[in-house]
């Protein structure tokens, strides 16, 4: 309609523009009182009457609430206030009492001892049908103040008439002290009846102040456990030197592992403390609402698991080449499988191996609690990993896209990617730094294996290419592979870097310890030990079940996934019996020479 | 074939001119339209018609019956039914209005106070004091004041007050009252010494040096009123925009014309052929006003503000005025009426003081002058921003100069449209 342009009010608001539905309206929003929506009604009643302004405080939500705080307490007396007085443009019916009222305002503070906080101790209002005790409402019970937010539900109870409303000052547990003051005006009419255009004593901006808006005051209180418009509340900091790892997590472990609290009042390198491990203690360190609504723009976006205050730049194109086809794409996580597989082994071992704290009183212990728990988590993630090869297998199978059933792959690598390219064979080892030096070379960005997931996430984003496989089941040409087996490889890849920075981390915490002083005495034990025996058949049972539930992925296989969860339960126990004998786990004994498990071996009972 | 029905023709008025306008009248929507669009709105296209209006909201229609109504949130008392002055056009015939002069009963002003308080629809009332010449009740006036505010205070509710007055009786102590009490004070006063004496007499002089004596010391000093001046234009003297200038000139910051419909002196009221001629002299004083306000001076010309100011709104009423609806005046006898021109006519009266307020006889009245159910209003373009003309005129004197007020609003809209980008802050 470009040859006809509105030029009044009505005109103007009866244009159905594009971009601006009927929704965005004020009149069609919800208007509520807590934070997220258009406006925050309670800021309507904080001026309900002409001239005067209150907040409504609310002290039940505080560990020790304080009576004296409670209620609706006068902030401000807004003489500017519009109702007090006619304005040159208002016509005869704007020109009223306004000044009797002004100057009742004025006096307000005469017989109020100075520097006295007033509250408001009554209001009363015609009652109109309804039963006489609602028209006077008194601001307290049993004489102690109710709480702010009691207050605010009788004053949004108020018709737009004739209101009476008693301030007092009151002493410090509540109760009221010198002449209370009354004051008898109409309860505002909060937008022009026939315009809707909101009264001219709210100032620009007063009536959404409060709102949980993103980057504004209550955003604050906004958290994974209370709101859903949620801030990130622990992350991880950004690099200080600007070293980054490939996937952009900082180089510097400790950086990389300590988690902060995204709210952390002092932002200086210097302040970028631990957070605790409650919200409370949190507290005090953190922003307050007023410094939300000054320092938003210092708090950082949050991406990958990190702050991230600069421009974002995303992660490089993956360089890797896909593999040629469906099978080749088996073929290969098959082989990823049992390289994770021989990995949990290692890394089970070498767990065992150090020292159990006795508590976690001293720095020692303290040390040997956080290497095992990082140890313990790397190898439960390569578990997760494990599964997740596995899952990309059979739904590969599901899709149709190999016709070659490939089983549960639960193989044991026979050799481990080293530095330089190069592989070692496996080996159960304690932690020594050695030990720990090649789980970093392992686990390193763009080492063998994150190369190898590299090619299969390149591989799986890429249309399905045609092999050499003669058996391959034909497919559309530019048919794609699930989207969803391109986000478990790359959670893979993402896992990858973090536990470069876990080992990297016990590497920075280990070196401060002598070998002796945290590595245990740890030997492979013989299966000829019933103890030993015993968490092999736990090991074996493990295997046999993840056998079962892996090899077609079933939904109604799962219940040997919780027979496997008991079997790790025993294992677990078994094998931290044997530690503190000295034994370790012989994982790999019964393995057959190619590195694929003899599962019958494990099956004796 | 289409199926749609082509609006009607008078959802639209179009007006041409630089530039193009069409006004929809449901809504009193105002629109620029382009060169094309304008031909063909104009060549009666249904297409360009449908373009123009299927794009728009829908507009919530016009009440066709009325509900009952709330109390009236105005009232003026009329507490002399006597002028010192001779004004041949009076409607109040020296403010006797066609009976015996008379005074209000004190009771009488002070209980239509009470009854405006207690039927408040709102926080905000206003009592307004007429005549006759109000200030010939002087004492009585400044107690009405004061009571009324007392009355206000206690029960929470505003009271605003307006007085129209000839100004020639008002002392200091008055002009106190009207500053002090933020007064609405409208003045009649014809426009400079020549065109005013012309009509409004005092015995056998001109009251102009008279009204300005004593009006000059509030006008320098207004306080907290707001002084309009109010002219009235006869047949014998046609020109609007001199007696803006010389009111302006005078000291008025505002001034109002009103062309006189009816009057006891027959030939005093425009006639039939007069109205092209005061439209003419309307737009002149329109034209000069946009100029000033155009090169930074502040408005005075109240005529054309008080249209513009609507239009910009896009007012849309079913009755003319709030006289019966919101606002009622009270006789010196104690009778309701349906407003201040009516005051004594026993056909225009409610009812008794003690049915002040009262909606049934004021929802009858008005019932049947909803500017929909009036002819020819049923089918005007203007209906809604006219609202159909003064009920006490059209009475007496039947619809006359509507072709002037059609001609009016359109001078209107082509003054907003070129003054709303040059000054939105008279429209703020």
């Amino acid at each position: 309609m470009d040859k006809v342009f509105p030029r009044n009010l009505t005109a103007r608001a009866s244009m159905l523009v594009v971009g601006n539905p009927a929704v965005s309206r004020l009149e069609s929003g919800v208007g509520n009182c807590y934070p997220g929506l258009e406006f925050d009604h309670r800021n309507l009643d904080r001026r309900f009457f002409p001239g005067l302004v209150f907040n409504y405080v609310s002290q039940d939500d505080a560990l020790a609430a304080r009576d004296g705080l409670r209620g609706a307490k006068l902030v401000a007396v807004d003489m500017a206030d519009p109702e007090l007085a006619a304005r040159a443009g208002d016509g005869p019916a704007q020109v009223t009492r306004g000044a009797s009222l002004a100057s009742a305002l004025a006096d307000l503070r005469s017989g109020v001892e100075a520097g006295a906080t007033l509250y408001l101790e009554s209001v009363e209002q015609d009652s109109e049908g309804m039963p006489h005790s609602l028209g006077m409402r008194a601001a307290r019970e049993g004489g102690k103040p109710l709480d702010g937010l009691v207050v605010w539900r009788m004053i949004r109870g108020l018709r737009p008439a004739p209101v009476t409303v008693t301030l007092a000052a009151r002493d410090a547990a509540g109760a009221p002290a010198g002449n209370p003051v009354t004051l008898r005006g109409w309860r505002r009419l909060f937008t022009d009846p026939d315009t809707g255009v909101v009264s001219a004593a709210f100032k620009p901006g007063e009536l959404t102040q409060s709102l949980c808006s993103p980057w504004q005051h209550d955003f604050r209180d906004c958290s994974c456990t209370y709101w859903a418009s949620n801030h990130p509340d622990i992350v991880t900091g950004e690099p200080l030197d600007g070293a980054v790892l490939p996937g952009g997590r900082p180089a510097d472990p400790v950086v990389a592992n300590t988690p902060v609290d995204w709210l952390r009042s002092d932002r200086a390198a210097s302040g970028l403390a631990s957070a605790t491990s409650s919200r409370g203690a949190d507290r005090p360190f953190q922003m307050d609402h007023y410094e939300l609504n000054q320092r938003w723009q210092e708090l950082a976006p949050v991406l990958e698991g990190h702050e991230i205050s600069g421009m974002y730049e995303s992660r490089a194109a993956e360089s890797a080449n896909p593999l040629p086809s469906p099978h080749a794409l088996a073929d290969e996580l098959v082989r990823l499988a049992s390289l994770e597989h021989v990995l949990i082994l290692e890394y089970l071992y070498a767990y065992y191996s150090i020292r159990q704290p006795a508590g976690l009183a001293t720095p020692l212990d303290q040390d040997l609690a956080f290497a095992r728990h990082e140890l313990f988590l790397v190898a439960v993630s390569e578990m997760r990993h494990l599964r997740w090869v596995n899952q990309i297998l059979w739904q590969l199978e599901h899709a149709g896209l190999i016709a070659r059933r490939c089983g549960a792959a639960l193989g044991v690598a026979d050799f481990v990617p080293d530095t330089g390219g190069a592989m070692r064979p496996r080996s159960l080892r304690r932690l020594n730094r050695a030990t720990l030096a090649a789980f970093i070379a392992v686990e390193e960005p763009s080492g063998s294996i994150d190369g190898a997931y590299s090619a299969v996430v390149a591989t799986l984003k890429g249309p399905i290419g045609r092999g050499v496989h003669s058996d391959e089941p034909p497919v559309g040409l530019g048919a794609s592979y699930p989207t969803q087996l391109q986000q478990m490889a790359e959670m893979i890849v993402a896992d990858g870097m973090e536990h470069y920075s876990r080992f990297k981390e016990v590497e920075v915490v280990l070196k401060r310890l002598g070998e002796s002083a945290y590595l245990a005495d740890l030997a492979p034990g013989n299966s000829d030990d019933p103890a030993v025996a015993a968490a092999l058949a736990a090991y074996s049972g493990i295997l046999s079940c993840l056998e079962r539930a892996y090899s077609t992925g079933d939904v109604e296989e799962a219940r040997f996934i919780l027979e496997a969860r008991n079997s790790m339960m025993d294992l677990s126990r078994t094998a931290g019996e044997l530690a503190s004998r000295g034994i370790g786990v012989p994982f790999f004994v019964g393995l057959t020479e190619s590195g694929i498990l003899g599962i019958s071996v494990f099956s004796r009972t | 074939m289409n199926a749609t029905a082509p609006h009607p023709r008078a959802a639209l008025h179009l007006m041409s001119g630089t530039p193009s306008l069409a006004f929809a009248v449901e809504g009193s929507r105002l629109f620029e339209v382009g060169p094309e669009m304008f031909e063909a709105l104009q060549a009666g296209g249904a297409a360009a018609e449908l373009e123009l209006l299927d794009g728009l909201a829908p507009v919530a229609a016009m009440p066709a019956e009325l509900g009952e109504l709330e109390g009236p949130s105005a009232v003026s008392l009329n507490l002399v039914q006597s002028c010192n002055l001779s004004c041949g056009y009076c409607y109040a015939d020296e403010g006797r209005f066609g009976g015996p002069a008379r005074t209000m009963p004190e009771q009488v002003a002070l209980e239509a106070v009470d009854r405006l308080i207690a039927s408040a629809p709102g926080p905000r009332v206003t009592v307004g004091f007429i005549g006759g010449e109000p200030f010939l009740a002087r004492d009585m006036l400044h107690r009405c004041v004061d009571y009324a505010e007392t009355r206000g205070l206690s029960a929470g509710i505003k009271v605003g007050f307006s007085v129209t007055t000839n100004g020639t009786l008002l002392r200091g102590g008055d002009l106190d009252l009207l500053r002090r009490h933020r007064f609405a004070v409208t003045v009649s006063i014809d426009g400079g010494r020549a065109a005013n004496d012309r009509h409004r007499r005092s015995g056998h002089a001109g009251s102009f040096d008279q009204v300005m004596r004593a009006v000059a010391p509030l006008l320098a000093d207004p306080g907290g009123a707001r002084i309009t001046a109010r002219a009235t234009v006869a047949r014998d003297d046609l020109e609007v925009a001199d007696r803006v200038a010389a009111l302006s000139a005078a000291g008025f910051a505002e001034v109002g014309v009103s062309p006189v419909r009816t009057s006891p002196d027959p030939a005093l009221p425009l006639q039939d052929g007069d109205w092209p001629a005061f439209l003419q002299a309307m737009v002149r004083a329109a034209v000069e006003e946009a100029n000033r306000v155009e090169a930074g001076l502040p408005p005075r010309f109240a005529n054309l503000w008080t249209a513009m100011r609507e239009i910009h709104r896009g007012a849309s009423k079913p009755l003319p005025c709030g006289a019966v609806a919101s606002y009622l005046s009270v006789g010196a006898d104690g009778g309701v009426y349906t407003c201040h021109r009516t005051v004594g006519d026993a056909r225009e009266r409610l009812g008794s003081l003690s049915e002040f307020g009262a909606s049934e006889p004021r929802r009858r009245f008005l019932q049947n002058r909803l500017v929909n159910r009036s002819e020819p209003c049923s089918s005007c373009w203007a209906r809604y921003l006219c609202g159909g003309g003064c009920h006490a005129e059209v009475a007496k004197a039947g619809r006359t100069g509507c072709d002037f007020i059609r001609g009016w609003l359109e001078h209107c809209m082509h003054a907003y449209v070129q003054l709303l980008p040059a000054r939105p802050d008279l429209f703020a």
